[in-house]
């Protein structure tokens, strides 16, 4: 052919023109519009928007305690000891090092005379206290006033909680041990509270010479003293920070202290939210997992509505996989933006929840633009909507260009070519591989990932299996389950997607339904019937024997268990600095902080020896150990191997003797490690006792045994059981709120995919709406036999998501929580029931919209 | 045989699957020679289409030899023979098959973006003036009328100075005076160019047109003979 046209009346550069062509190509496709995409935006947004959301909120949360490290810690460092009160030469150590500030904790009971009593978390403050940020109270006294003595009674500033709880206002008197103690104001804000931790009762804030008033610091009492450092300007950056730290643990290598900096304030704190975010991040995941159907789906639809597109650039030249990649370019294109939503989101929530609740939060917030946790969000995102994307656009590479000539009536479904499905295999290895590099916990990573791909594979078998079984079942002779046999099994079939989006959606519904029902079951209903009623602190020796023979007197036919009880920090491990030991994660916590120990002349009961055997009752040798076996298994550690803890300042090194079995969840007497009585001959300590009553205990008798021994017994602490479970399900409740909070992004991912599958559905169904109806059927026969269809799919997902469901679930109350196991199917029932009316009411309103248009506008156009 | 537009050699083909594969065509032979119009005619299933096709490279032949513009097609891979198509074959459809969200100069310029012509633009731009339409370069298909539609599908075809032009029922979907319109415009821009035409069509009227009718019935060459060859008489561009 010749004869170019001459002439050519030349333009201006195409506006596009400066782009690459697949881009540029898709950008054009795009005018289209959005069309179709409605779930696969929701479905992504909302993934990437959860899981942005968490780590961008814990990220502030991290950076607010990291920045917030002055003012969490006090000083600039901290230096922490149990049970006593800093040596001469450790005081003079940190004299000189800066400016030196005290502050003691310990639990003890307040008692309001005939208004009872009550566990307080009693902190003593020196003069100086805040050294770093404010202390806010109600009414706002001058410390001095706050806390000085007068008029017989030191006073305090107390948490509101203790006034409700004895009935109590300001003004009041408390006694706490053998001091009169005046509530003098409400403490409205303390600078310094997340570095104690969760406490068991309400705070009760007085002065150093009250606490020594109270006469509650006896040798052995577990009364926790921190010494907080102002340095010098010059000492206090990174450098100086750890120099001092090195040279505290070089100088005084038996102090025994914890040392924290401001730039560690609360290492457990971090980690913890570190923990959690992970978890909440792999919910976020299974979202946009469940998304991922949604997003299938779409991309299916796309192609199949793009056919004649394809053909015709197929026509004009264009190879299968530049088509293929002009598609995956617009997909792409489409799934960045909801990336970008869902960041926009996530990166914003913690400028709102600090603009909307930062000051009511106890911890500091410092909203930061997260960049690399938003990173991983638009990874986790972009590979999601890769995978799910390849394998539907990848037939786009096969739609051949006769369709365009002649009516395609069944186009056939055939697996992608193979440069599609190593691509795909490509994009879910890296996947996997983000979801393990990115996990604080890679073992629970690997078993999500199992677990998200077993349930993918098992839904797809359980959708062929389903459409197996309707093509074998014999042809029913009324019309209705015959249609609904038939749109079962036939091409282009619902069953696959609403099986898989429902499946998922139940088996999360009812994982979380299992859950949630055994936390609230441990943590509520089921103590174990051995379990004692109270817990006493801080007996002191002298006054053990006279503390046991009351408490028989005042319990009559409960148990009574005493033991001895110190704290006491491993500092070696089989010769290894505890600081080199790789523990794993759930064992660590036996290595941070101090733990509590004991001696005994028998193995305590509760626990089983499974290796070694236990010392002569009358036994003079070497300092012999007790270590618990499965923690002892964790941590390397064998028979004959030595120990050191460093005990009231002294590092005391034992050898094991045995290693023992301990049943922990009987919330009886145990330790980790118990030495031989003679390791500890003459150290001053305390005693711990517990009183289990046969057949439990009543509100009134608890009541009664609380005031008679805080009366009788100041100095002891009474902790009741049932009190400090609730503090413990308070905690988890709130917990147990954000998980849900979490999941229910990945139920509504669900419900959107469910709805997207039933939609694609109807459009497909309107050919067969208008054809029978043109032949006769009824609404009401149609609908029925829609219903029907409906209905054995969803009960089909409602069974698999149960089964499915109740496996997770105990996975993950037995091997990751280490709780027992209760197949309470109550909930289960109930949610996977709404789930299934939830499908044919979604299926039915769809539909009868379908049914109740005149055929005649199709019939034209079919 | 190289210096035939087409030559096609014994070409059998079947399509579908098991019971329902469909013997179409059924040892056919024909050349087409360089600058001729072939006008395909038979009845509906006599594989009028599917021998176009054949020839656009768009299905290979179970058996047979097809020779496009001195290329063999059956050692074409699928990537070669969708460049090879877009180099040298141009492919008016009856239902024009626009890209509905590009414009119409877009629709044009494709195939020469397609194949990495900077002057894609440009030269769309002449080939929409050449087919009357220099005044709706930047409507949409949705904005166009069905001759406005197929002038546009005309123009995407010729473009890129095929050898082949191939067209399936180029008037099927238009009424009588826009169809008349776009098949002057057809030939005489086969004519101004030199390219080989081949026509699909019920239209007798249309088939005389051309140089050459094959007539087609079941599979098979049924006749093969002159046309008129009157759309040479006829000129102008529309």
């Amino acid at each position: 052919m010749h004869g170019t046209p001459s002439a050519p009346q030349r333009r201006k550069a195409h506006p596009a023109s400066g782009l690459p062509l697949l881009l540029r190509l898709a950008l054009r496709e795009l005018r289209g519009g959005l069309k179709g995409f409605g779930i696969f935006l929701a479905c992504i947004a909302l993934g990437v928007a959860a899981i942005a959301s968490v780590s961008s909120l814990s990220r502030s949360l991290t950076e607010g305690i990291s920045r917030e490290g002055r003012r969490i810690l006090g000083g600039d460092m901290a230096f922490s000891l149990i049970q006593r009160e800093a040596s001469g030469p450790e005081r003079a150590f940190l004299d000189s090092r800066g400016q030196v500030s005290v502050v003691a904790s310990l639990r003890a009971m307040a008692v309001a005379g005939e208004k009872g009593s009550g566990l307080v978390e009693m902190k003593a403050v020196d003069d100086g206290y805040p050294t770093v940020g404010a202390l806010e109270t109600d009414p706002q006294l001058p410390p001095g006033d706050l806390f000085a003595e007068r008029n017989g009674a030191f006073g305090a500033a107390v948490d509101p909680a203790l006034l409700a709880r004895l009935d109590l206002k300001v003004g009041d008197r408390v006694t706490v041990g053998g001091a009169n103690v005046e509530l003098r104001a409400r403490l409205v804000t303390e600078p310094d509270q997340i570095a104690d931790g969760i406490g068991f009762g309400p705070r009760l804030m007085i002065s150093q010479d009250a606490l020594k008033a109270t006469g509650l610091v006896q040798p052995g009492s577990l009364v926790r003293w921190t010494y907080r450092l102002i340095l010098p300007p010059a000492l206090s950056n990174e450098e100086g920070l750890t120099r001092i730290e090195a040279e505290a643990n070089s100088a005084l290598p038996e102090a025994g202290w914890r040392i924290r900096t401001r730039l560690n304030a609360d290492p457990r704190f971090a980690k913890n939210i570190e923990r959690f975010t992970q978890f909440l991040t792999l919910v976020g995941l299974t979202a946009l997992l469940v998304g991922g159907v949604g997003v299938a789906n779409a991309v299916r639809g796309f192609v199949d509505r793009k056919r004649a597109s394809i053909a015709t650039l197929k026509s004009l030249g264009a190879p299968g996989g530049q088509v293929v990649m002009l598609y995956l370019t617009q997909v792409m294109l489409i799934a960045a933006l909801a990336i970008a939503i869902g960041l926009a989101v996530g990166a914003a929530l913690p400028f709102v929840v600090t603009g909307l609740f930062g000051h009511l939060l106890p911890i500091p917030i410092q909203p930061v633009i997260a960049l690399p946790e938003l990173g991983i969000a638009f990874l986790y995102g972009g590979l999601t909507a890769l995978v799910f994307a390849i394998a539907p656009l990848g037939r786009a590479h096969d739609i051949p260009v006769s369709g365009l000539f002649r009516d395609q009536i069944d186009p056939e479904r055939r697996w992608p070519r193979r440069r599609y499905l190593v691509a795909l295999g490509l994009s879910v290895a890296a996947l996997v591989a983000l979801a393990v590099v990115a996990a604080y916990d890679r073992r629970i990573a690997l078993m999500f990932v199992a677990a998200a791909a077993g349930s993918f594979l098992l839904l797809r078998l359980v959708a062929l299996g389903i459409m197996g079984l309707a093509r074998r079942l014999p042809r029913p002779r009324r019309t209705a389950p015959r249609l609904a046999l038939a749109n079962i099994h036939r091409p282009g079939a619902l069953t696959p997607s609403l099986v898989l989006s429902l499946g998922l959606g139940i088996t999360l519904l009812v994982t979380l339904s299992l859950i949630d029902s055994n936390l609230t079951r441990q943590l509520t209903q089921s103590l174990p019937e051995r379990a004692p009623s109270f817990f006493f602190l801080d007996i002191p020796n002298q006054q053990a024997d006279a503390f046991e023979a009351f408490l028989k007197g005042q319990a009559g036919d409960a148990r009574i268990e005493r033991v001895p009880m110190m704290r006491g920090r491993l500092v070696t491990l089989g010769g290894r600095p505890v600081s080199e030991v790789k523990a794993p994660e759930d064992i660590a916590w036996v290595l941070e902080g101090d733990r509590g120990i004991t001696y005994a002349r028998a193995a305590p009961e509760g626990s089983t020896i499974v290796q070694g055997s236990w010392w002569p009752e009358d036994y003079r040798g070497k300092p012999l150990v007790s270590f618990e076996s499965k923690i002892a298994e964790g941590l390397g550690l064998k028979l004959g191997d030595e120990i050191t803890v460093n005990v009231l300042g002294r590092n005391i090194t034992a050898t094991i003797a045995n290693l023992r079995e301990v049943e922990w969840r009987s919330l009886g007497i145990n330790f980790v490690m118990v030495f031989s009585p003679n390791t500890f001959a003459g150290a001053p300590h305390t005693h711990l006792a517990t009183v289990t009553f046969p057949n439990g205990s009543d509100a009134a008798t608890d009541a009664r045994i609380l005031r008679s021994s805080a009366q009788a017994f100041p100095m002891v602490t009474s902790v009741r059981v049932k009190d400090a479970l609730e503090a413990v399900n308070d905690v988890v409740s709130q917990l147990v709120m954000a998980i849900r909070g979490a999941s229910s992004i990945a139920l509504i991912a669900s419900l959107l995919v469910l709805a997207g599958a039933l939609a694609a559905g109807h459009r497909a169904r309107l050919y067969d709406a208008v054809v029978l109806k043109t032949l006769g059927a009824t609404r009401a026969r149609l609908l029925s036999a829609y219903a029907l269809e409906y209905g054995l799919l969803g009960l089909a997902s409602a069974l698999f998501g149960l089964l499915a469901g109740g496996i997770a679930s105990y996975f993950i109350i037995t091997r990751l929580m280490n709780l027992s196991f209760s197949l309470v199917l109550s909930g289960a029932l109930l949610v996977s029931s709404l789930a299934v009316l939830v499908t044919v009411g979604l299926g039915l309103v769809g539909t009868w919209r379908i049914l109740s248009q005149k055929p005649a506008q199709y019939l034209r156009n079919l | 045989m190289k210096d035939k537009a087409i030559a096609l050699h014994d070409v059998d083909l079947s399509l579908g699957r098991g019971a329902a594969r469909v013997h179409i065509l059924k040892g056919i032979s024909l050349d087409v020679d360089r600058g001729e119009a072939i006008g395909l005619v038979g009845p509906s299933g006599s594989g009028k289409s599917t021998l176009l096709m054949t020839m656009a490279g768009l299905e290979r032949p179970d058996s047979g030899k097809v020779i496009v513009d001195g290329t063999d097609l059956s050692g074409l891979d699928e990537d070669a023979l969708a460049r090879f198509r877009g180099r040298r074959i141009g492919i008016v459809f009856q239902s024009f098959h626009l890209v509905p969200t590009m414009t119409a100069l877009e629709n044009v310029a494709l195939p020469l973006e397609l194949a990495g012509q900077d002057d894609a633009f440009e030269r769309a731009e002449v080939e929409m003036r050449a087919v009357g339409l220099g005044h709706r370069l930047h409507h949409y298909p949705a904005q166009l009328s069905g001759g406005e539609q197929q002038r546009v599908a005309i123009a995407r075809a010729v473009v890129p100075n095929p050898a082949i032009l191939v067209a399936d029922e180029p008037t099927g979907n238009l009424d009588e005076s826009t169809g008349q319109s776009i098949v002057d415009l057809l030939f005489a821009l086969k004519r101004d160019r030199g390219a080989t035409l081949v026509l699909v069509t019920h239209d007798l009227n249309l088939a005389r047109l051309c140089d050459r009718t094959v007539r087609l019935r079941s599979g098979q060459v049924d006749g093969d003979g002159e046309g008129d060859g009157r759309a040479d008489a006829s000129s102008a561009v529309a």
